[in-house]
């Protein structure tokens, strides 16, 4: 029941989440690639505009890979309870998301699954990406 | 039915309903966020415009400047499509690259702002730490040849219970009109009506004319709701980690038909992982 009321509150957070991209999903992210990425922590920035944090993980081969995530502003994602402590060095996180138009080892962290098990969302919110 | 079946239809159930919320609230229109609470004056008898201003969900299709047009069709000169053609094609966003919106763009943007009202100038407050300060005296004229700038200059005047806001002297260059990428040149031409016609509500009818990208002159109007009063504009340090901007392309991507920006069709999500909270 835990897990399904952190579904319901991440529901709940993008229904009434402010309008705050700071560029077009669209513009940096293809909606035609989703990812799942399961890799350790290695490294957090709890930045403006965006955060990022990096996943060590291993390719379809076995071979390392470093993941850089991105989701939306501090701000946005403190209100909606995906918060800074969530996210600790070495803990195993899953990302569900879109990777890059570029080609990039980069992904929009849309749904994150943290090493609790809870799922929160780290969608910019109104940035016209998947909901 | 097993209990795991169980728990993913309480889910399923659950996301059914808070989604069937959403779309609720996507229907409201600002009329629905009723208001008896009149409209706050200055201590010479003027609106007051202070507070924290939030879009409401029935401003669509947002980050358009064409929103108020059939089709939202706007209409462009030659020069103007040429304009809105390299715009999309050759451009990455401004405001990603942390330069400033200007005037009209923060209008149709979905970012809350902020008004600080005073006897004889008016602040607007915006997320990414950007602000416009116009003077409010209607004696005061626009200047020969002003500074090109994003936000204008800008010239404040009463006319009555209307707060106008008369600008000209904007850049051509790293600028879209809006999130869509649409375009302006330096003959743009603003002027805002603003009204706060209650406590709860401010109001803009925006006139745009640029007689160098548009055939003729269109409007653009919206209102906002007034937030809570623990609501303010907090620091938003738009080049504090700009790691996105190595992986920009031009334009905002696809545009649907409804005006808004993205992909009609993405792709699903993986279905959330099946694991036990600890």
């Amino acid at each position: 029941m835990k897990r399904i009321l952190s579904v319901v509150a991440v529901l709940a957070a993008l229904a009434s989440a402010p309008l705050a991209a700071h560029h077009s999903f669209a513009a940096e992210f293809d909606a035609t690639k989703a990812i799942r990425i399961m890799g350790t922590l290695t490294k957090v920035e709890w930045t403006n505009p965006h955060i990022y944090f990096y996943l060590d993980a291993k390719d379809e081969q076995g071979n390392p890979v470093r993941w850089t995530c991105e989701s939306g502003a501090p701000g946005a994602l403190t209100r909606r309870g995906f918060k800074r402590g969530d996210l600790k060095l070495g803990d195993t996180i899953v990302v569900d998301g879109y990777r890059a138009k570029n080609g990039a080892n980069l992904v929009d962290a849309r749904r994150v699954t943290l090493a609790d098990g809870r799922i929160v969302s780290g969608a910019s919110a109104g940035d016209g990406g998947p909901q | 039915m097993s209990a795991s079946r169980a728990g993913v239809s309480v889910v399923a159930a659950v996301a059914v309903a808070v989604l069937c919320g959403v779309a609720g609230q996507a229907q409201l229109s600002v009329a629905d966020f009723k208001s008896n609470r009149p409209t706050p004056r200055t201590a010479a008898g003027k609106p007051d415009l202070s507070g924290y201003w939030k879009g409401t969900t029935d401003t669509r299709p947002g980050g358009n400047i064409g929103k108020d047009l059939p089709g939202w069709k706007l209409p462009l000169t030659p020069a103007g499509e040429a304009a809105l053609q390299h715009n999309l094609t050759a451009t990455i966003d401004p405001e990603s690259l942390c330069i400033i919106g200007g005037i009209p763009r923060h209008n149709a943007s979905g970012l809350p702002f902020e008004v600080l009202q005073g006897a004889n100038k008016i602040a607007f407050l915006y997320w990414y730490s950007y602000f416009r300060l116009i003077p409010i005296d209607a004696n005061r004229k626009h200047s020969d040849d002003p500074d090109p700038s994003f936000f204008g200059e800008e010239l404040g005047r009463w006319e009555g219970d209307t707060l106008v806001i008369d600008s000209i002297g904007f850049k051509d260059e790293k600028v879209w009109i809006d999130e869509n990428a649409n375009p302006h040149s330096d003959a743009l031409h603003v002027v805002e009506r603003w009204t706060r016609p209650d406590g709860d509500h401010i109001h803009v009818e925006t006139l745009i004319e640029d007689s160098k990208f548009y055939t003729r002159p269109f409007t653009y109007s919206r209102t906002w709701v007034l937030g809570k009063p623990d609501e303010e504009i907090q620091e938003y340090a738009c080049s504090e980690n700009n790691v996105d901007a190595a992986h920009l392309g031009f334009g905002p991507g696809p545009i649907r038909p409804d005006g808004t920006r993205g992909y009609i069709d993405p792709a699903p999500l993986p279905p959330p992982l099946p694991r036990t909270v600890k």
